[in-house]
């Protein structure tokens, strides 16, 4: 067993004919750490959980998950984690009492110690009044909340979340969050997420890793990420007499990668706007303009992921469906 | 016209069920064409013949005539009354037909000799072809020998029915059985494994560490349970509004019991080879319909398997519902006990084996 590493992943690859949905990853997950994979649409991320959790066999490469082969003991690994898939699993005809008792059961864990951990986790997620409720009636904030607490019944010390609030209203993604936060917090678990939403990211997780058209292309913690990406804070400035030598003395600042001028205002690409501004005003002073308001825009991890992806929409794998049986009739879900 | 559009343009993206519609009416004329109605052929008929006298060898030649000519019957020869009898007690033959050591003598003395025929009557069809043919090879042993006037040579065939009498709609009630097991096997076991698929469900349960049999099995389990119990409010209906008489005893009930559950077994494990990997319910009603048809109507339930021809009759030796029908009309009209249906619970322990062996085996882990 790898001590200290919930996940290793050695050149993993998938590929679905031709295609390489994953292409030849690597990478490390440290225990208690909460790890996030950030990519736009088929980049390839639910692909990479599908095969981390026994769901898909790699094509080739290795991935130990709690110490075990996904390939070759993929029945221990999933004793040994909790995932939580992008589409909605919960039964809609049992009530959520239901659906966590039958999944405490699927692991083995016997009555008394089944019923207080769901009653604990119940209500944990808020869910204690609605629990004897079909699953059907509950809203999508509450299913999911049920989900992840279902999971959480055997005690996994590694929990996968593949976008785990998508679809979500802003109020349940904030419950989800602190939710997530108190585990990670209070009960030491290692979580793996996947999302597209960039503040959950930079909210939640220690390390993000930007994966696209099946690589990984940066990988490190927000900051750095941020860091790794120089001027990209932008210094708005609303200057009284504003002039070209004006303008030509801030753009020799050490900290200024661009100074552009904009009729009486001023658009400063800087290096940590929020340290520098108070330098910058007093260097405009300094040349003789007359300062009327000022802003920082720093750049978020949005900026990082436009940075290392680009603009354009990707190009995405056509879903496969089956024309003898409807056009209409997914073959796959979430690849 | 935008709904009406809608609705064509569906249609028209589900090629196989246009081929389908198509295909089924004329798979069912095949099907339903053979299985009713046919010439009966091969009925196995004990014959003793205790008689050495021309008169029985006439008989014995008409009788190897229609065996090689029309082939409405096999003639197995036997030369004790009571093992031809047993024989068609326990179902290995349809008849007994005895000719006694006195049958050409009293011929000779134009006497009105009398011949024996031990009938499988719950088999009525088979019962009144046999009765039927065996009355006219005695006709025609008297018009050879005898002039026509001569009403003192006419011989007596003396036949016996060995059961009680069953009707028509009686007869019925073990196809209805088996349908009601068919139907019950159809709308559980896998098609939930299928439902689970088309809504998402099943990745929850594929992400536990349940194993392949633990989740076949216990499909398969659930299956059981409620096609159990939804046979036994048909049987006990239908007996009801049939007459058939309920009490059995006990030791009729285990026989009866176990042809149920391994006759559910038999089409849980069947389905699943067929529907394990099916992703959409869609699947399910088209195969539903076919595998209806297919197994149900030549299970022998309505008209003997021995109206067949040669393929239908060889499709009949794998189809488990034979084999549950043959059993359940035995103990419910012929009160036969374990002994008498034990070739049919040999076949369908053993189609149940190998079935959930390959479902099991076939059964995808992965997404």
């Amino acid at each position: 067993m790898q001590k200290g590493k919930a996940i290793v992943v050695s050149d993993i690859t998938k590929k679905f004919g031709p295609i390489a949905a994953v292409d030849h990853v690597d990478f490390e997950v440290d225990e208690g750490e909460f790890f996030g994979f950030l990519g736009p649409n088929g980049a390839g991320k639910t692909t990479l959980i599908r095969m981390l959790t026994t769901l898909l066999r790699p094509t080739s490469g290795k991935a130990i998950v709690s110490g075990c082969d996904v390939t070759e003991e993929p029945a221990e690994v999933r004793k040994r984690i909790g995932v939580v898939p992008q589409a909605m699993t919960s039964d809609l005809d049992l009530t959520g009492h239901e659906n966590m008792d039958l999944y405490g059961r699927f692991y083995g864990i016997r009555g008394r110690e089944r019923k207080e951990r769901i009653r604990y986790l119940l209500e944990m997620v808020g869910l204690t009044q609605r629990a004897n409720d079909l699953v059907a009636t509950y809203s999508g904030g509450m299913r999911r909340r049920l989900e992840i607490a279902r999971v959480l019944v055997h005690r996994p010390p590694l929990l996968f979340l593949d976008e785990p609030t998508i679809g979500l209203d802003p109020q349940s993604r904030r419950v989800v969050w602190d939710f997530l936060k108190k585990l990670i917090e209070g009960d030491s678990m290692t979580i793996f997420l996947t999302t597209h939403y960039m503040e959950e990211a930079e909210l939640l997780c220690g390390r993000v890793g930007i994966i696209d058209a099946g690589k990984i292309i940066a990988l490190g913690s927000p900051s750095a990420l941020k860091a790794d990406i120089p001027g990209n804070d932008i210094v708005s400035l609303k200057v009284g007499n504003l002039s070209p030598e004006l303008v030509r003395s801030i753009g020799e600042l050490p900290f200024v990668h661009k100074a552009i001028a904009e009729e009486n205002s001023l658009r400063v690409y800087v290096d940590n706007g929020s340290k520098n501004l108070p330098v910058l005003i007093d260097d405009v002073r300094q040349a003789g303009g007359t300062i009327l308001s000022a802003s920082v825009h720093e750049q978020s991890l949005e900026d990082v992921f436009i940075h290392h992806t680009g603009k354009t929409i990707r190009e995405e794998e056509v879903k496969k469906v089956s024309f003898l049986l409807g056009a209409g009739v997914p073959q796959r879900f979430g690849r | 016209m935008a709904v009406i559009e809608r609705d064509l343009i569906k249609f028209k993206r589900n090629p196989i069920v246009i081929a389908m519609s198509i295909l089924m009416p004329v798979l069912y004329l095949v099907i339903l064409g053979n299985s009713f109605q046919g010439k009966l052929t091969d009925l196995p008929v004990a014959v003793v013949n205790q008689d050495t006298g021309p008169y029985a060898k006439r008989v014995m030649e008409n009788l190897r005539a229609i065996q090689a000519g029309p082939k409405t019957f096999k003639i197995t020869n036997l030369s004790s009354e009571g093992e031809a009898v047993n024989g068609v007690k326990e179902g290995r033959f349809k008849a007994a037909f005895i000719i006694p050591g006195d049958f050409s003598k009293k011929m000779s003395l134009q006497a009105r000799p009398e011949v024996g025929l031990f009938l499988d009557n719950p088999d009525s069809i088979s019962a009144e072809t046999i009765r039927n043919l065996l009355n006219a090879a005695m006709l025609s042993i008297r018009s050879g020998y005898v002039p026509i006037r001569d009403k003192a040579g006419e011989v007596l065939l003396r036949d016996i029915n060995l059961y009680p009498k069953v009707d028509y709609y009686q007869s019925l009630v073990p196809g209805v059985i088996i349908m009601a097991i068919f139907l019950g096997t159809l709308t559980s076991g896998v098609f939930n494994l299928v439902m689970d698929r088309f809504l998402g469900i099943e990745e929850s349960y594929l992400l536990t560490p349940l194993s392949k049999a633990h989740i076949v099995s216990g499909l398969v389990i659930s299956g059981l349970s409620i096609t159990t119990v939804i046979a036994a409010i048909i049987t006990v209906t239908s007996m009801l509004l049939t007459g058939i008489p309920l009490t059995r005893g006990w030791e009729r009930f285990f026989p009866f019991f176990a042809v149920v559950v391994l006759t559910t077994l038999c089409l849980l494990s069947l389905m699943f080879v067929i529907l394990g990997r099916a992703r959409h319910p869609r699947i399910v009603g088209i195969l539903s319909g076919f595998l209806n048809v297919i197994l149900f109507f030549p299970s022998g339930a309505i008209y003997p398997v021995e109206s067949f021809p040669g393929w239908l009759k060889a499709f009949a030796k794998c189809n488990p519902e034979v084999y549950s029908v043959h059993a359940l009309k035995s103990i419910l009209f012929k009160n036969a006990g374990m002994a008498s249906i034990s070739g049919d619970i040999l076949f369908l322990s053993l189609f149940t084996i190998v079935l959930m062996t390959i479902a099991i085996l076939t059964f995808k882990r992965t997404l």
